[in-house]
Order: structure tokens, then C-alpha cells, then sequence
């Protein structure tokens, strides 16, 4: 994915040429010939970092989507697969939770939809456990989430806590009750990422202690050591994923039948939001191949592609 | 557990059970002198977590470091026994002398609103 952002698009460059109409160059620009200059020397910036991007790759740095090692492993490329499909069925769940609730359908009838899709999100995290097992690594670096997600990736997922915030400031019609229920719920969430997230430092400080000490004669069981520690990481991205799965389950049990299908209609947007932000951000345009007017340029070809892209949940951005 | 036909085997199994059942009696013990009682391991990390996470609500949990303990591998053993033979024996959380489980259970618990009653319950909590 990292390549991909620093490729510019034979496209983009097009339709801004196309936009300036033949000649245009000459009439808005005082000199054409620098221009054409600038483009190249930034061409050939690019294929300079291209090469440097896979000299260090060579050396084994992880670099954006793209494992340093060229292959992922079995796990992570399974899982991928898997969660891919987990997306399409994601994207179904979601219309029929959309259509489900503009129909007003029956309590009894959403009911099994809203069933449905909190046994969907099971799925998930019954997946997770199985990669985790295998490839602790992909899940918890979060190579398998888009870049967005995978800014505020908390332990391999979501942070039960802001998901719990953002609701609070999307839906309304609670009853106190269910205030209460919620604010609590946010407050045991908290007080659950803060313990496991202390006890993940702690696990990072000894395992740096661990591969810190050691004399040469000592590596290899420095290393066996540091092996063992490493292992507890499945401990903690097994239980975060508990916590996450919990909470939704417990938000099922808070709200009515309709609150839980707008609260998975939101929560699947808001990630669907993400996942778009991704995306755009990746296939932005760059302003030093336009030129001198070129923040006009990037902000109206941005504004295009929002107009192309064919999510229909960008519609609600 | 498989029953070796050495009689040296069987004895030493023997043995072993008879030292569970003590070490069970100890750890049954240990938990009820407190309101909230963790086993845990010193170096361990996911025992690191749940203390944090008792302390986080206010509770003051009475720990036994089992590495520290002169019986603590049969502690360990013990505790396994009671937990129906897990992988990762600590941390385990008894409350009001009532075990309540390793961290998935005390998870589980305080997100759906369990685990607090209980702690009041024990007098742990006074809020």
C-alpha cells in the first residue's frame, strides 16, 4: 500500500492536463518549459525512493502493507482471506439492517437480523482466535486492517471505549437506565484497556530487559527466553478481542431491539468510514506534480473521486 | 491422566494427588482470610493486569506470588486442578472466598456488571 501512495496515477495527471485543455499550460503558466521540467525532476524523485523503498525492503524493514520478508505467513494470509469475505457479508448485513429498520418491521422480525449480525461479529472474533495462534504478529501489528483503522489500533482491533463515545453522541431516545448502562459500561471498558494495556508495557519492558542482558555466550538462551515472553502476546490480543466481543454483547442487552439495529448500523458505518478514508487517502494526488495552482487542483479532483467511488456509505460522509 | 503399570509410577502419583488436596485445603484457606485474594506470578504479566485493573476500581486486592512460595509449583498445580486443567494457571481471583476464575471470567464478570456486586457483597467496595 505504501508503493501504491507514491506512484503518481497516470490518470490523475491526465485530467488535470485534460482540465487545463491543449495549450492551457502556456496560457496559465508563465513558462511551459518549467513545468514539464518540474514534472520530470519529480519523476525522477519517485523512482529514486522507489528504489531506496526496495533496497530497504531488502534489508528487511516492514514498510507500510508489505512485509519486509516478502511473504506473510500461512496464518496471516488465511486470515486475510477470511476477512475479506467477513467484509462482503459485513456490507449485507448492514443493508438489511438499513432496510429492516426504513421498513419498520415487526420488533420480532429485526430482532432476527440484529441476531444475525451480532452473530456475524462473533465470527469475526472467532477468526481472530484462530489467527492468533498461528501469527499473533499480523493481528496485532494489524497488517489485515486498512491504514486508518490501523492508526488507532488498540491490541490488534478496536477500542471498546471511543466505540462506546462515539454511540453515546449518535444516538438518542435513552432512557436514564440505559444512560446509566452505557456510561458504566464506558467506565468498565476504560478501567479494562488501561489494566490490559499496563500489563502489555509491562510485557514490552521485559522482553526489552531480556534481549537487552546477554553476552554473546549467552545469546541463544537470551533468545529462548525472549521466545517464551513473546508468547504471552496472544494472552493479551485473546483478551482484548473478549473485551471487544463483550461489549457489543453487553450494548445488545442495553438497548432495544430498533437502538441495537441503528447502534450495528452506526458502528458498521463508522468503520465503513475508515475504511474509506483509507482509500482516498492513499489515491490522493500530489500537490508538487501540479504546479503552482496545484491546491485548487487536489482539493476539486478529491471532491471527483468522492463523486466516483462506488461505496454507497460515502453517501452518509 | 494415565495410570503407568511401575507401582514406583503410581506411587509417586498417589503422592502427588494427596499434595493437591493439601495444596487445595491451603489455597481454599488463603482465599476466605480475605475479601479479594489473586494468585499470581511475579513475573507475570498478565498478573501485572488484573492487579492493575482491581486497583483501577478502588479494591485492594491481597496477592500470593506463587514463585515466591517454597510450595508454589504445587500451588500452581493445585490451582490447575481447580480450573479444569488450563494452559496459563495465574492470575486466578477468588472473591468473598468464593473463586470467581482466571481472567477470563473476571473479564467477562466486571463488563456485564458482575463483578462489582460481588465486591460490595465481600466488603471490598464501599461505593
Amino acid at each position: 500500500m505504501a508503493s501504491d501512495s507514491l506512484r503518481p496515477r497516470p490518470s490523475d495527471v491526465q485530467q488535470t492536463e485534460k482540465r487545463r485543455g491543449p495549450g492551457a499550460a502556456s496560457e496559465r503558466t508563465p513558462d511551459a518549459k518549467a513545468y514539464v521540467q518540474q514534472l520530470e525532476s519529480s519523476r525522477m524523485r519517485l523512482s529514486q525512493i522507489e528504489q531506496d523503498l526496495q533496497q530497504s525492503q531488502a534489508q528487511g524493514m516492514v514498510l507500510g502493507g508489505s512485509s519486509g520478508f516478502g511473504n506473510i505467513s500461512q496464518g496471516a494470509a488465511i486470515f486475510d482471506m477470511e476477512y475479506a469475505r467477513w467484509l462482503d457479508d459485513d456490507n449485507r448485513h448492514m443493508a438489511e439492517l438499513r432496510t429492516g429498520l426504513q421498513a419498520h418491521l415487526s420488533d420480532s422480525d429485526l430482532r432476527m437480523i440484529v441476531d444475525r449480525h451480532i452473530a456475524h461479529y462473533d465470527e469475526i472474533f472467532h477468526l481472530k482466535g484462530v489467527a492468533a495462534k498461528s501469527d499473533v504478529f499480523h493481528l496485532i501489528t494489524g497488517m489485515w486492517a486498512s491504514p486508518a483503522e490501523h492508526c488507532f489500533l488498540w491490541l490488534g482491533g478496536f477500542r471498546p471505549s471511543d466505540l462506546i463515545k462515539m454511540l453515546i453522541s449518535q444516538l438518542d431516545l435513552l432512557t436514564e437506565q440505559q444512560l446509566m448502562d452505557i456510561y458504566s459500561l464506558q467506565h468498565s471498558t476504560q478501567l479494562a484497556e488501561d489494566a490490559l494495556s499496563q500489563g502489555r508495557e509491562q510485557l514490552q519492558q521485559s522482553l526489552i530487559d531480556t534481549i537487552a542482558i546477554g553476552s554473546s555466550s549467552d545469546g541463544m538462551h537470551q533468545m529462548a527466553v525472549a521466545l517464551g515472553k513473546l508468547s504471552n502476546l496472544e494472552g493479551f490480543v485473546h483478551q482484548a478481542d473478549n473485551l471487544r466481543q463483550q461489549t457489543l454483547h453487553q450494548l445488545h442487552r442495553i438497548f432495544t431491539v430498533r437502538q441495537a439495529a441503528k447502534c450495528f448500523l452506526v458502528i458498521g458505518e463508522y468503520h465503513g468510514r475508515l475504511r474509506a478514508l483509507s482509500s482516498l487517502w492513499a489515491s490522493r494526488p500530489r500537490q508538487n506534480l501540479i504546479g503552482d495552482d496545484g491546491s485548487c487542483q487536489t482539493t476539486s479532483t478529491g471532491l471527483q473521486m468522492l463523486q466516483y467511488s462506488g461505496h454507497n456509505h460515502l453517501n452518509n460522509f | 491422566m494415565q495410570y503407568q503399570r511401575e507401582s514406583w509410577s503410581s506411587y509417586i502419583e498417589a503422592r502427588r494427588r494427596v499434595g493437591t488436596y493439601e495444596c487445595l485445603e491451603r489455597i481454599e484457606r488463603l482465599a476466605s482470610e480475605n475479601a479479594v485474594v489473586i494468585f499470581s506470578m511475579s513475573s507475570c504479566c498478565m498478573c501485572h493486569a488484573i492487579k492493575r485493573l482491581f486497583c483501577g476500581m478502588g479494591v485492594n486486592p491481597t496477592v500470593y506470588e506463587l514463585d515466591e512460595d517454597p510450595r508454589g509449583k504445587d500451588m500452581e498445580m493445585a490451582l490447575n486442578t481447580l480450573l479444569g486443567g488450563r494452559s496459563a494457571t495465574v492470575p486466578v481471583v477468588f472473591v468473598g472466598g468464593k473463586l470467581v476464575g482466571a481472567m477470563d471470567r473476571v473479564m467477562a464478570s466486571h463488563i456485564s456488571g458482575n463483578l462489582v456486586p460481588l465486591l460490595k457483597q465481600a466488603g471490598a467496595l464501599w461505593l
